[in-house]
């Protein structure tokens, strides 16, 4: 068995715990929803023996390459949803969550991204790898709670006849968002922008240089900060505060994908 | 705007959204207009907007007066907030010591307020030990007016928002005194190399430089081993690698890049008379030697990747050996027998070459020169303000999100109906919800409490 085999089979499990989460949805689904939870965890660990072998076998922290990034994305996303759903319950944002963790899954599967071990560049090694770059993303992680959460409290009509629960479940899912980005924000401010700035004056002699990658994680810690004032202001809350929560997550994404691909930079190793 | 009216706009959180908003769309502008070019890269490569970019200072953005300018109104509406809230917060955490029953009870900040069906007589025992499993602080007061319940806790939470504010007021200005005081020098040392550092009464001298190579040929690490003299002292000794600067005297050193000096190339050229007749000869760019018959031999120039521009110019695509090639000049007495560019690992190549016999060649058999290691010097007067203010802002958000503050009070005056109001300042309507439930719990007789809901 190796890292790819240990991948693919986290895969399969993660797709079935998003099949039986939207199952859950259905009728009296309570059944269905432990069985996702379990799937769920069972997916986790053969994802983690997936990140150890590859750690192992390369000797370099798992996120040099994009398909190292993506797959521990999508391990923290797990991590996040598994952890959300024990402490809240996700309800019907678990099964979407999902969604996404397969999403992730098949793009860090997927030819497009290259499974080769290329060795460090001498700006890369440091121990600041691994803490910048980990506790970004197990942030950003939880910030996809709350972007999911948000994008279906956006999705719910206000009042649905004969359904007198729906200001609770948006209540609910509210609340969610806010508690997820209570987690994530504070990781996103240590492991993007602090750690980032303390690596960046070990390696390049200034904490900060406007580059491309650096300026979208302030825009999106921005964004997150606009999202805890805006529920300050009466009136803001609920759909506004909803919608910078989405529109923050967006912003993370472009920070981890776009910058690379559309924008040149520091950050741009690949 | 009157004085009072400015102070309600600075300490505004609307103001706060206004600039938020508002920076977020610059920044984000300033990552898609290229930054720092020449007015010219505008007007030829963004001609519809160009005459946007350079009056607005969008070419340099996040140094231009527009951005500036909104940092600071961002800096003061923190002061200011901060101005307000701190003090209103130490007023809050005071209010216990007072007659809480007074008819003029201080409203602070938005509170959850609603009306309770009854009084609370016996249970309010009940509901303090159900608040103090919880951890808070609860205190009971009793007049001949009616009672009052305060529980509170969590006050580091309090804080947090003001922490998180004075953190990001001290790294703002950590930035504005970097962005003012910082240096920084680039130094370019070849081995053996002493170089003073400006404006400092010590030097730095490159003792060895070394590239080390992954097996595929990447690099894997440079590696100065560096000398720091004061007085033709020698006062430390260190390697400095990629993140791992040296830091003396308030200045950090840091390898940056490395390169070769190729104007200094030692050049290794065999001369080919005839198929018994040759000789191989070494000498630096610029140097002549003397042949035997009173030939002599000039190297003239040495470029590391070849190329020739639209005008028939050599130059140098780039500084690294991809395409070295050399000038070389013979000459025999007054006469010159051959001229033309010599072509490592390419001795057919004859085509920047002019000569006398068709026998005559000259072949780069090898080269070398001296690398040169690139060190950054900075001193950077700001970064420990900017260390001091990421701790305040982690801290403060830590206690904001993990001890948040909490506090709950029962009034209950003769002559009007009980009152509960709830304080806090993030999770609002939650945590109004959640004591509601606690009340309910001390409603009911047999009290078993089941920890957290």
């Amino acid at each position: 068995m190796n890292e790819f085999s240990f991948l693919l089979l986290a895969f399969i499990t993660y797709l079935l715990a998003m099949l039986t989460g939207f199952l859950s949805l259905f009728g009296s689904g309570s059944q269905w929803r432990k069985v996702s939870y379990f799937l769920g965890l069972g997916g986790l660990l053969l994802h983690s023996l997936s990140l150890t072998v590859r750690t192992v076998h390369s000797g370099q922290p798992p996120f040099t390459t994009m398909y190292e990034s993506v797959s521990f994305l999508a391990w923290s996303c797990v991590l996040a949803v598994i952890i959300f759903e024990r402490k809240f319950r996700l309800e019907k944002t678990g099964p979407y969550l999902w969604l996404v963790v397969v999403a992730l899954m098949a793009l860090a599967s997927s030819p497009a991204l290259p499974k080769a071990v290329n060795p460090l560049v001498p700006a890369l090694q440091s121990y600041w790898l691994w803490l910048h770059v980990s506790v970004t993303l197990l942030g950003e992680a939880f910030l996809a709670v709350a972007f999911v959460a948000s994008l279906i409290y956006l999705l719910t009509p206000e009042k649905k006849p004969g359904q007198p629960s729906q200001e609770a479940r948006r209540q609910n899912l509210d609340q969610l968002a806010y508690r997820a980005v209570a987690v994530g924000f504070p990781l996103f401010t240590l492991g993007a922008l602090v750690f980032g700035m303390i690596w960046a004056s070990k390696a390049w002699g200034r904490y900060w240089g406007w580059d491309p990658k650096e300026v979208w994680s302030l825009i999106t810690w921005l964004f997150y900060a606009l999202y805890l004032h805006t529920r300050l202001v009466h009136g803001w809350k609920g759909k506004k505060s909803a919608l910078i929560a989405v529109l923050g997550f967006l912003a993370a994404l472009f920070t981890f994908f776009g910058v690379n691909y559309f924008l040149s930079g520091l950050h741009s190793y690949a | 705007m009157n004085p009072k009216g400015a102070w309600k706009f600075l300490t505004s959180v609307r103001l706060a959204i206004a600039l938020l908003i508002l920076i977020i769309v610059l920044a984000t502008v300033g990552t898609f207009i290229p930054q720092e070019r020449e007015a010219e890269f505008y007007q030829k490569n963004l001609p519809g907007i160009s005459g946007l970019v350079l009056p607005l200072g969008l070419d340099h953005l996040y140094r231009s007066p527009l951005f500036l300018s909104l940092v600071f109104l961002f800096l003061l509406n923190l002061i200011f907030c901060s101005l307000q809230q701190i003090p209103a917060k130490f007023r809050r955490l005071k209010t216990d010591q007072e007659a809480i029953l007074s008819a003029s009870s201080i409203i602070l900040e938005p509170q959850e307020r609603s009306h309770l069906e009854r009084w609370l007589e016996t249970d309010l025992i009940q509901l303090t030990s159900i608040f103090r499993k919880r951890h808070y602080r609860v205190r009971v007061s009793a007049t001949a007016d009616g009672k009052t319940f305060l529980a509170r806790k969590g006050w580091p939470g309090l804080f947090g928002p003001e922490l998180v504010h004075l953190g990001l007021i001290i790294i703002i200005a950590g930035g504005l005194i970097s962005a003012i005081f910082s240096q920084r020098i680039s130094l370019a040392l070849v081995e053996g190399q002493t170089e003073k550092i400006p404006g400092r009464d010590f030097s730095l001298r490159l003792d060895r430089f070394t590239t080390e190579y992954y097996p595929d040929g990447s690099v894997r690490d440079w590696k100065s081993l560096v000398s720091v003299l004061e007085n033709d002292q020698v006062r430390l000794q260190k390697t400095i690698e990629v993140n791992h600067p040296l830091k003396y005297a308030g200045m950090s050193f840091f390898q940056m890049s490395y390169g070769h000096d190729w104007d200094r190339t030692l050049l290794e050229l065999e001369i080919v008379w005839s198929q018994s007749r040759r000789r191989t000869v070494t000498l630096k760019v610029g140097e002549t030697i003397h042949l035997e018959d009173g030939a002599r031999l000039r190297a003239l120039s040495f470029i590391p990747d070849f190329q020739v521009d639209d005008s028939g110019q050599a130059y140098s695509r780039s500084a690294e050996a991809a395409n070295p090639a050399a000038l070389v000049e013979m000459a025999e007495g007054d006469k010159q027998v051959f001229l033309g560019w010599v072509f490592h690992g390419h001795p057919e190549l004859s085509r920047y070459q002019r000569r006398t016999g068709p026998e005559l060649k000259v072949d780069l058999k090898n080269f070398s020169a001296p690398s040169f290691s690139v060190l950054e010097a900075s001193s950077d007067p700001g970064t420990d303000l900017v260390w001091a203010g990421s701790g305040l802002l982690v801290l403060g958000l830590l206690a904001s999100f993990y001890l948040p503050y909490r506090e709950v009070r029962l009034k209950q005056r003769v002559g009007s109906p009980p009152v509960l109001l709830t304080y806090a300042r993030k999770n609002r309507d939650a945590f109004h919800r959640e004591v509601k439930t606690l009340l309910s719990l001390a409603n009911k007789k047999d009290l078993k409490d089941k920890g957290d809901e």
